[in-house]
């Protein structure tokens, strides 16, 4: 019988962490599915996760594909599927389908340097690629993470990013300045430009709010990054994830399916409706 | 094997279950919800979830089991829809939902002898009163007795179960086939010109004022998009039965992108937040989006959402309109 | 005789003097449409506006969008609105002042009798002309109407066409307006509540089981409520198709929202949203008849707001829409209300 693209396998939450707390929390649960491995996946690919009774909601995968014991999902608090799954701790059994989407062409990237730009939850997608180019570091040129939240209780992979620092060159920043920050202190696009980034035989892979995301490309291009070196996740509202229910269309692309990795060059064909 | 037909309520036509005992009746117009109804429903339910304490999660497939469905009187327009939405529902994912209920369908299609409304266009959209296209097959009404075209494997099939109510076509029967076919289509009183002009000419009209003055009657209601028979946006959502223990179902439904909330995000951002913008989409969707998927328009010429608009917003006019703007 | 010049000068004079910001009226509409809402901004458009009796839209509607329009607007021009009200639009406008939805001061109503006729219902026409379509319709000479059909003119008398509501309508003389167009004739109604009579002979059984049926059709394209003035909430609590959020409603807030109905249309959902709605509308319904002109698929909506329209009068001697400044029905309690459901 035909797989039904509609009904999701049961995976099982073998870990919570919480990433950050407060008004806007972010937890990062790692999942396995029950009747098997994970499906594998490309960085930047998605999957629809469902907590039975309350609906789906399509989450990023933000662990490696090179990882294969479980998918992890780093998911912001934002409404009814959110928060109840922001109430599950591990045991507890979720819907998964995927894996969605066109993933970044990493591939493509190799003998490049990567320049990774990240706003707040924005890290996460940003993370899949960013942990494979580690695991295959030999293919890649130079990499660099420059990541920013409003505070610093906002930031994500706190751990993770205290570790990465003593493999590659990450930069933080946060919006206001605090005591005991000694980073940069401004907006994301803002550090970018104080960092400058070089263009040459580079990639550039942001991903965040939508307006940090306006103002890093303008950056970017200022740095000297032409329109087919930038690339960027697209969010859309989402129901059926495979491109039927018409819901996140942008002209005749659905981002579930044809995205929602673009780069600028593709992204600025399309009509600004997003 | 269950029989669509024809019946006439005080509102207009509907394809309801029922005995087909005669003949079409000759005032027979179009079905006013047409038979996408049938094919992709307005509720289907994907499954029943439950989870107990003892048995675990557990989800029940609920993919449509049902007889064949022979609708009747399906109108050449419709018969398009239909093969437009088979675009759609196949591709790298196919729905099995749509597949179960299209693959147990059998369309009996009604040439269009007059035109069933005064809004119908359907040959300014590469349609015709006789297409066969998405049909099994095609009757024209003589008016004493029915020309019928076996189309498909499904609609020969059909005819040959059957094969003592047919004989073959006279040359008189073929030749008056050939007229009514041709009158019909000279009978057509709407046209929307130059049609192929509109997908690059909207292209260029994304950003135009066009749409907010286009949309100033627009009550963001469903009826244009619930009624049209291409249309197939659809929602899903989780119904909660009973919470200890949990038992529901996931359930899909028509949707449409008129409604405000249709691409809010969570947070409050909505990449469409008012009717222009909703407008615009829905036609370049038809007359732009689709052309370039799939080199058809996703519009067929029938009339329905022009006849039914509460504030008589009408499509060719519109389009004309855009076509020409700025010239 | 309403004068359609007359109309069109004092639209333009509006216009020209900068007195209103557009103005809300009716049109011709293409084949197969009698009439529909014009919109008109400048001047020299105004040859766009009619008054026929197939004006049957209730304007008042589009009083909503302004509103939308100012709220998101950063410095909105605050001028009135100009639009046409019939007798039965002009008692919407009464309600929206009552529930301070809108001011006096937002609107410049350009009021037109109905003198002894009202509006036509397309259906009736259709199927009273059949098999010539009918294209427009105009004012005939003596209670007719005269309409325009595919296949010639034809007169027909006005009583055969004229909508149900208007064959049992109260006010058909603007209650509220700036100017009045047409003469001021009282018209008998002698047979008030008319079309419910009938159903209201059917036992309760009966009644349940014809609204299941008519329900079953219900497609909730929510049309019935996209064109009713009075369903003006930012959320309905019967699905609601536009979710008020912003970027500070907190996820608790969200995932709190109780769904009262489920998108799909199945016979209780149908029946649990157009019964809230009903009673959402008792005491400010005014019978413009809309709801059920745009159904789709033929819901006898006027039934259930008629009869709420009767018990409001009945039991409260409430009439809706007459007066601004009255309160509304369901949010004033009167000392002398009826009490004997109270145990």
């Amino acid at each position: 019988m035909e797989h039904n693209v509609y009904l999701p396998r049961i995976g099982q939450i073998v870990e919570v962490k919480e990433e950050v707390k407060g008004a806007r929390p972010i937890k990062s649960f790692r999942v396995q599915l029950l009747d098997g491995p994970i499906f594998p996946f490309r960085c930047g690919q998605c999957a629809m996760l469902s907590v039975f009774g309350k609906g789906e909601s399509m989450i990023s995968i933000s662990s490696s594909p090179l990882q294969t014991d479980y998918l992890q999902f780093s998911v912001l608090k934002m409404g009814r599927v959110t928060s109840a799954l922001h109430e599950m701790e591990p045991g507890d059994l979720i819907g998964v389908r995927g894996p969605y989407g066109n993933g970044f062409p990493v591939e493509k990237w190799k003998g490049k340097n990567i320049v990774f730009i990240g706003g707040g939850i924005g890290l996460a997608p940003i993370w899949s690629v960013l942990q494979t180019t580690l695991l295959q570091r030999a293919d890649y040129g130079e990499l660099c993470l420059i990541y920013g939240a409003r505070t610093s209780h906002d930031l994500v992979f706190r751990q993770e990013l205290t570790d990465l620092k003593a493999q590659i060159p990450v930069h933080l920043s946060i919006d206001v300045a605090e005591p005991g920050w000694s980073e940069f202190v401004g907006f994301v696009p803002q550090n970018v430009l104080d960092k400058k980034p070089s263009a040459v035989n580079s990639i550039a892979v942001t991903c965040g709010p939508p307006i940090m995301i306006k103002f890093v490309i303008m950056a970017l291009k200022d740095l000297g990054f032409e329109d087919s070196q930038i690339y960027t996740t697209v969010e859309n509202k989402m129901k059926c994830g495979i491109g039927k229910c018409g819901r996140c269309n942008i002209g005749h692309h659905y981002v579930c399916k044809d995205g929602p990795v673009y780069s600028w060059a593709e992204l600025k064909q399309l009509p600004q409706e997003y | 094997m269950k029989v669509f037909f024809p019946k006439k309520e005080a509102f207009g036509w509907t394809l309801t279950e029922a005995a087909a005992d005669g003949a079409i009746p000759s005032d027979y117009s179009y079905a006013v919800v047409p038979p996408k109804k049938l094919i992709f429903p307005q509720e289907e339910i994907f499954f029943e979830f439950q989870q107990t304490a003892d048995e675990g999660l557990q989800l029940r497939e609920t993919l449509p089991e049902l007889p064949p469905q022979v609708i009747v009187g399906v109108r050449p327009c419709d018969g398009r829809a239909v093969a437009a939405l088979d675009q759609v529902f196949s591709g790298s994912f196919e729905d099995p939902y749509y597949w179960r209920r299209r693959r147990a369908t059998i369309l009996v299609g009604l040439a269009c002898n007059t035109p069933p409304s005064n809004n119908c266009f359907c040959s300014s959209l590469e349609g015709s009163p006789s297409s066969e296209e998405g049909l099994d097959v095609l009757l024209t009404d003589l008016g004493d007795r029915y020309y019928v075209r076996g189309l498909t494997e499904k609609g020969k099939e059909l005819i040959r179960a059957q094969s003592s109510l047919f004989s073959d076509p006279t040359e008189e029967e073929k030749k008056l086939r050939n007229k009514i076919s041709q009158e019909g289509a000279q009978k057509i009183k709407r046209h929307l010109e130059a049609a192929r002009e509109l997908p690059p000419k909207l292209k260029t009209m994304f950003d135009s004022p066009f749409w907010e003055e286009a949309a100033l009657s627009c009550i963001r209601c469903g009826i244009c998009t619930y009624l049209c028979p291409t249309c197939h946006c659809f929602d899903i959502n989780d119904e909660t039965r009973a919470l200890a223990p949990l038992k529901g179902r996931r359930v899909r439904t028509w949707d449409t992108c008129q409604f405000p909330d249709f691409t809010m995000h969570s947070s409050g951002h909505n990449p469409r937040p008012n009717k222009a913008a909703r407008l615009r989409q829905r036609l370049l969707h038809k007359f732009l989006y689709f052309v370039e998927l799939y080199d058809r328009f996703q519009c067929v010429g029938c009339g329905r959402c022009l006849d039914l608009c509460p504030v008589g917003i009408d499509i060719i006019e519109v389009l004309s309109k855009a076509r020409n703007h700025g010239a | 005789m309403v004068s359609e010049d007359k109309l069109r000068e004092e639209v333009k004079k509006l216009l020209q003097e900068g007195k209103i910001k557009y103005f809300i009226g009716y049109e011709n509409g293409g084949p197969g449409w009698l009439a529909r809402p014009a919109f008109i901004q400048q001047p020299e458009a105004v040859s766009r506006l009619i008054w026929s009796p197939g004006c049957v839209h209730n304007l008042t509607r589009f009083l909503q969008d302004e509103k939308r329009r100012r709220a998101r607007e950063k410095n909105p021009d605050l001028r009135p609105v100009g639009l046409i009200v019939k007798g039965c639009d002009s008692r919407a406008i009464n309600v929206l002042l009552q529930e301070k939805y809108i001011e006096r001061k937002d609107v410049y109503l350009i009021g037109v009798s109905c003198e002894l006729l009202g509006v036509v219902d397309e259906a009736k026409i259709t199927r009273r002309l059949y098999p010539a379509k009918p294209l427009q319709v105009r004012f005939g000479a003596k209670e007719t109407i005269l309409v325009l059909t595919d296949q010639g003119e034809r007169e027909i008398a006005a009583s055969e066409v004229l909508a149900d509501r208007c064959l049992e309508c109260p006010a058909n003389f603007p209650l509220v307006a700036d100017i009045v167009l047409g003469e001021k004739i009282n018209r008998p109604n002698p047979q008030p509540y008319q079309s419910i009579a009938s159903f209201e002979a059917k036992s309760l059984e009966e009644r349940w089981a014809f609204w299941q049926e008519q329900f079953s059709r219900c497609l909730r394209c929510y049309a019935c409520r996209s064109v009713c003035p009075m369903c003006y909430c930012d959320e309905c609590v019967a699905d609601s198709i536009v979710y008020a959020v912003s970027a500070d409603t907190t996820a608790e807030e969200k995932a709190q929202k109780v769904k009262w109905v489920e998108r799909n249309p199945e016979p209780q959902e149908n029946i649990f949203y157009h019964l809230v709605r009903a009673i959402h509308l008792a005491g400010r319904c005014v019978d413009c008849g809309e709801c059920e002109r745009v159904c789709p698929v033929g819901l006898p909506l006027r039934l259930l707001n008629k009869k709420l329209e009767k018990e409001a009068k009945a039991l409260f001697g409430y009439e809706v829409g007459l007066d601004a400044n009255s309160p509304p029905l369901i949010s004033c309690f009167r000392d002398n209300d009826p009490q004997d459901f109270i145990r």
